[in-house]
This record gives C-alpha cells, sequence and structure tokens, in this order.
C-alpha cells in the first residue's frame, strides 16, 4: 500500500472531529475521494499529505509514518514524494511557466540541478505547452495554467499526486480535457492518484472511489 | 533558482512599491552620506588649506574672522595694521622664516584682490592630509607682476571673467560678490588693472583671488576716491594710451622705488600678515609672544579652524546626521510596512512554496533576502544621490570658497552609516519574515 490511514481522527473545532477509520490505497492506483462540500475531503487529503496532523491514528504514505516526522521533515517529504494540482492552479505570479516547473524540483534533492531545465521542458512539451514555456499565469488561460500545475506535479517523479478538486475551476469542456491529460499522464509515469471532486460524474471516470461522507461529525459526549 | 532569485523575482513582480521603498531607502542615505562627505571633504581641505601658514597676524578683534578673511578669503578683515609691523615680524629671523603682507580692500565681480608681494607665489608647504607639497601659486599662463596695476589672477576667476593677459579691468571699492562691473561699491574707473598671468588650478581660496602689488592696493585708497582717482586716473589713462610700454621699460628700478617710497609712509598699513615660522611647534610660543609685546593680534589658522569644525559645523553635523537616521528609521518601517503586505498577499505563495517542499527556513531566508535587496539597493542609489549632491554642493563650494571637495569618497564613517542602514534594514524584513516562517500551510491553501 502507497496511502495507508488507521483511526486518523482530528479536531477541527469544539464538538467538530474529523475520523477516517481506515482508507488503503495500493501503489499506482487512481482513486477518487468523493463527497459533499464540508465532508471531510479535503482534510483527509491535508492530512495524506502531511499538510494537518492527525491527533491520532497512524498515516503512513509510500512507508513513512507522517506522524512521526517533524515540520522540516514533512517538508521534504512533500517535496520529494507529493505532487499537488489545486483547484485554483496556484502557480506563482512572479514566474514563468518553465520557472514554475523548475520550482517543483528546486524544494527537493530528488533531480540534479543541471537536469531542472531539461525535465522542465520536457514536461511543459508533453504537457502541449511548448509555446508557452517563458509565459507568465497572468498570460496564459485557465486550461494552459492547470497543464502547467499538472507538469510541476510531477516534476520530482514522485510517486503519488493529490489533486484537490482540479476542474473546479474550468469549464466543462476544458475540465474534460485536464482530466483527461491527468489520467493520461498519471497512467504512463505510473503514479499513484489520489483525487479530491465533489462531483460524482468525474468520480466515476477512476477505477476506485472512497467515498467520503460522514468523515467529519459532530461529537458526541 | 537560488533564494536570491525567487525573492528578486518578487520585488520585480511589485516594481512601483519596491522602487518607492528603495527610494526612501536611499533618500535616507544620500543625506547622511552627503553630510559625511561634505563634512570630512570640506574639513580637510580647509585644515589643508590652514596649514599653508603657521600664524596670520591682523587687527585685534575676533581670531577666526582674521583666520577666515585672511587665509580663506571668505569672511571681512578685522582692520589693518601698520606695514611697519611686518617689517619687524619679517626680521624677527629667530623666530620667523617668512612673512608675507596681504592688503584687501577691492574685488572685480566679487574676487577680492590681494595686495602682496611676489615672494608669496614661491611659498610652498607639505599637506598633513595627503602628504604632497602643495604649491598652489604656479602659473598657467603669462608671468607674475613687476609694477604696481599688474594682476594675476587665479584659476576660477580667469574662468568666470574671461580674462586674459593682457586685457584689462577695473577694481570696485569692497567685497560685493556676484554684481556686475560698476555695481556695489565705487569703481576705481580710472586704475584699471591688466592682467598679466593666470595661476593653474589649485583647489584652494587662491583660485578664486587676484594678486597685485601691495602698492597697487595703496594707490588705489591713498585719496578720497574723488580727489585721488581723477588725478591718478589721467596717470593711468595716459599709460593706456602710451600702450604700458615705457612703463614697462626699466618697471623694476621705477618700481623699487615707488614700494619704498610708498611702503616708507607713515599711513601705511596692510591688512594682514601671513607667518611661516621656523617650526611649526613655535605657534603657540609665537602667539603669546606677539600678543604680549606687540597691539596687533595672532591667530593659527588650524587651530581656528579646527575650533570652528567642533563647535559650528560639529553641532551642524549631528543635527544632519540626526535627521538622517530618523529617515532611517522611517525607510525601515516603509520597509517593513510594504514587505508585511507583500507577506499578506502572498501568503498562498508561501503555503504554494511549502507544498512544494520548501523549509521554513527557506520562507523565512527567501523574505529577508528580499528585504536585504531593497536595503542593498537603496545604500547604493543612496551613496550615488549623496555623492551627486555632494558634487553640486562640491561645484558651488569651489565656486564660493575655492575649495574642491571629493564628491564620491568612503570613508570609515560611511561604511559604520552604511552598515547601521543595512542592520536596521534586516531587522525590519526580519517581522515579516517571522510571519511568513509561522504560516499555516493547509489553511493559507484553503483560503480561496
Amino acid at each position: 500500500m502507497i496511502v495507508a490511514i488507521e483511526n486518523g481522527r482530528r479536531q477541527l473545532g469544539p464538538g467538530v472531529v474529523f475520523y477516517c477509520e481506515r482508507l488503503e490505497v495500493p501503489e499506482g492506483a487512481h482513486i477518487a475521494l468523493w463527497g459533499p462540500s464540508g465532508c471531510g475531503k479535503s482534510t483527509l487529503l491535508n492530512i495524506l499529505s502531511g499538510l494537518l496532523r492527525a491527533d491520532s491514528g497512524a498515516v503512513i504514505v509510500d512507508g513513512m509514518d507522517l506522524q512521526t516526522l517533524n515540520e522540516g521533515q514533512l517538508d521534504r517529504f512533500r517535496g520529494e514524494h507529493l505532487g499537488f494540482v489545486f483547484q485554483t492552479f496556484n502557480l506563482l505570479a512572479p514566474f514563468t511557466a518553465l520557472q514554475n516547473v523548475m520550482l517543483g524540483m528546486r524544494f527537493s534533492d530528488t533531480i540534479p540541478a543541471k537536469e531542472w531545465k531539461p525535465r522542465a521542458t520536457a514536461l511543459l512539451e508533453r504537457v502541449g505547452l511548448k509555446h508557452r514555456l517563458h509565459s507568465k499565469p497572468n498570460t496564459m488561460s485557465v486550461g494552459e495554467q492547470q497543464r502547467v500545475a499538472i507538469a510541476r506535479a510531477l516534476a520530482n517523479r514522485q510517486k503519488l499526486i493529490v489533486a484537490d478538486e482540479p476542474t473546479g475551476s474550468l469549464d466543462p469542456k476544458t475540465s474534460k480535457t485536464v482530466m483527461d491529460l491527468l489520467l493520461e499522464m498519471c497512467q504512463e509515469q505510473k503514479v499513484t492518484l489520489l483525487l479530491v471532486t465533489h462531483d460524482r460524474a468525474i468520480a466515476d471516470r477512476l477505477p476506485m472511489q472512497f467515498d467520503c461522507s460522514g468523515l467529519v461529525k459532530e461529537e458526541t459526549a | 533558482m537560488s533564494l536570491w532569485h525567487i525573492a528578486w523575482s518578487y520585488l520585480w513582480n511589485r516594481k512601483l512599491t519596491t522602487v518607492l521603498t528603495i527610494v526612501s531607502v536611499a533618500l535616507a542615505v544620500a543625506l547622511i552620506s552627503s553630510v559625511l562627505t561634505l563634512r570630512e571633504e570640506t574639513r580637510k581641505r580647509f585644515e589643508e588649506e590652514g596649514q599653508a601658514f603657521d600664524l596670520v597676524v591682523g587687527a585685534k578683534g575676533s581670531p577666526l574672522q582674521l583666520v577666515l578673511s585672511s587665509v580663506y578669503f571668505m569672511d571681512t578683515p578685522t582692520g589693518n595694521i601698520p606695514y611697519t609691523e611686518f617689517e619687524h615680524l619679517k626680521n624677527d629671523a629667530e623666530y620667523v622664516k617668512a612673512a608675507f603682507p596681504i592688503n584687501m580692500g577691492d574685488s572685480y565681480q566679487g574676487f577680492r584682490i590681494i595686495g602682496t608681494i611676489p615672494e608669496l607665489f614661491g611659498h610652498k608647504w607639505v599637506s598633513p592630509v595627503s602628504g604632497e607639497e602643495r604649491a598652489p601659486f604656479q602659473l598657467a599662463q603669462g608671468r607674475y607682476f613687476e609694477t604696481s596695476f599688474q594682476a594675476v589672477l587665479g584659476a576660477l576667476v580667469a574662468r568666470q571673467t574671461g580674462l586674459k593677459p593682457g586685457d584689462t579691468f577695473v577694481s570696485t571699492h569692497g567685497f560685493i560678490a556676484g554684481l556686475p562691473e560698476g555695481l556695489g561699491g565705487h569703481s576705481h574707473a580710472n586704475m584699471p588693472y591688466t592682467v598679466v598671468g593666470i595661476m593653474k588650478p589649485s583647489s584652494s581660496p587662491y583660485d578664486r583671488a587676484i594678486f597685485c602689488s601691495l602698492e597697487s592696493v595703496w594707490q588705489a585708497h591713498q585719496h578720497g576716491p574723488g580727489e585721488h582717482h581723477e588725478e591718478h586716473g589721467q596717470e593711468h589713462a595716459e599709460e593706456n594710451e602710451g600702450e604700458h610700454a615705457h612703463h614697462h621699460e626699466g618697471a623694476a628700478e621705477e618700481e623699487e622705488a615707488a614700494y619704498q617710497e610708498w611702503s616708507a609712509r607713515p599711513e601705511s598699513m596692510v591688512t594682514a600678515v601671513l607667518l611661516q615660522l621656523q617650526s611649526p611647534a613655535l605657534r603657540f610660543q609665537y602667539r603669546e609672544i606677539i600678543r604680549e609685546q606687540t597691539s596687533v593680534m595672532a591667530a593659527i589658522p588650524i587651530n581656528e579652524i579646527a575650533t570652528f569644525y567642533d563647535q559650528f559645523l560639529g553641532t551642524a553635523k549631528l543635527i544632519l546626521l540626526a535627521v538622517g537616521y530618523l529617515v532611517v528609521v522611517i525607510s525601515a518601517l516603509s520597509i517593513l510596512i510594504g514587505l508585511y503586505l507583500s507577506i499578506l498577499q502572498r501568503k498562498r505563495d508561501m503555503a504554494i512554496m511549502r507544498a512544494l517542499g520548501a523549509s521554513s527556513y527557506e520562507i523565512f531566508g527567501s523574505v529577508l533576502i528580499e528585504a536585504f535587496w531593497v536595503t542593498v539597493l537603496g545604500i547604493a542609489a543612496g551613496w550615488l544621490a549623496g555623492g551627486l549632491v555632494s558634487f553640486g554642493l562640491g561645484q558651488y563650494l569651489a565656486w564660493r570658497f575655492g575649495l574642491a571637495i571629493t564628491a564620491f569618497g568612503i570613508t570609515n564613517e560611511h561604511i559604520a552609516a552604511f552598515s547601521a542602514v543595512a542592520l536596521v534594514g534586516l531587522l525590519a524584513g526580519i517581522l515579516p519574515a517571522w510571519q511568513a516562517y509561522h504560516s499555516d500551510v493547509a489553511h493559507d491553501l484553503a483560503d480561496r
């Protein structure tokens, strides 16, 4: 299993708790974490990516027990093991498409510095943005920005991509194109995909689904 | 893609704010830098010229006024002393190595006409500042004066007035600067001077002086302007018509005779006597001797200037530096506010970088580097602007007082001041950097 959480629990507020009894994801699987807004799917994703800590329980990702890592180790873990694709793309405005992808490699030691540029260029060419290498995000369409984000998520040869509503800001046509590309790239790179969505139709495109309904609940005394 | 590059990219991404912050730092640094430069450079130049003579002797009054008027040609003289005092001092070989009388009273277009003896042109001394020999009376064109109403111009006088050897000009009574010929005090219209030489630039007060013989000044002022000028003027007018030729033939003998005649008159006075002693160590002793044994006053130029700097300019410097450092604090606040607001706007960017694997330390460092860039660029721009201000004021000082200064110098005081500014700038970056360091990544990423 590349991802496993067991009895993961986190207090979200007074009387509100996140609790996930068990989730196991085999290496190379593509799984949709779906459910209505506020059900706890993003909290689950944040705990699995080390952005939030569980108060208790076991969280194992790519063989690492995230509960035992300190902040610095978690930062390094994210850089080396995880690729993120966000709903709002989250490209860094001062940098070009090429630089945004290179930044994905800058903060980990996975790829030697001399390979940053050729690898970033190859990835952007692969997602169809050969002509946009030196464009800033604010000059690109939303579809192009999300393709840059996908290239960045794969920059460090990560084994796991976490995508939080990756098509949430896109029109239906662009949404389909981006989803096709994401699935294709994950398939091609043999990467495990955890995709958070509230859209059942999108969830159904993935071979595995995990229903997040009820992960966040009122705590009973 | 280093943290320096990342920090620079964020600064470049908000150019206007960055430039304004840099400008505010630069203004503070320019003020501090120019105050330090001007203070240090003018002090050096004043001290250099102050060492030209060991003592200056003149009429009783303010010693500083005597020094400023006689050595720097900046103030009105304290009065006149009998010519016999000069002779008495000159002959005191036990203490005095050389004595040079100077006589003032007239000017041309604001430049003082200094009556003196030709021996002054051979005067040299070693600068305590540069350690080099100073010889400011070297000719660029023509020759030194030999007879009355022949003038040797300082380099600045020649440049400003356009006079060249062979030209004539008419002096004006008094030292009213900047007025055209004929305005200000009454003119000695019938006693024109003839330019015979122009000196090389010396970056000293002598650049803005016109030198002539002592008797030229005596002759010009011996009688009331109405009576003497007319009769004497007639002589000069005739002289001009005669192309000065006959005057120059056997002039030395005639002049010597005239000099003897004028200097022998009991009413002949000089404005001051500049003394070079047998040793600078005798300055205090000989000043006391003059004070006790004569009715005139002696002042040590370098001491008067040092006191002037400490008491007056020292306070002015402190006030200006205080203002400068106050502006530094305000600039530091603008760095702090600018960076803090930038961090608030970029919380999501910071969170993205953390998600990409950046450590808290790298985020902290990149923000601190932004503060560093702003501060260092502000210091560099400020030093340049301060240099330009010093250059501009230096031009004025050169024109007004004949003191040329180096505008773009860096002293230990500059380095200390710039280090203080850099430290304050970095301190201003710490709070925003700390804010970035402690960001809540998951919260900031979710904050849409």
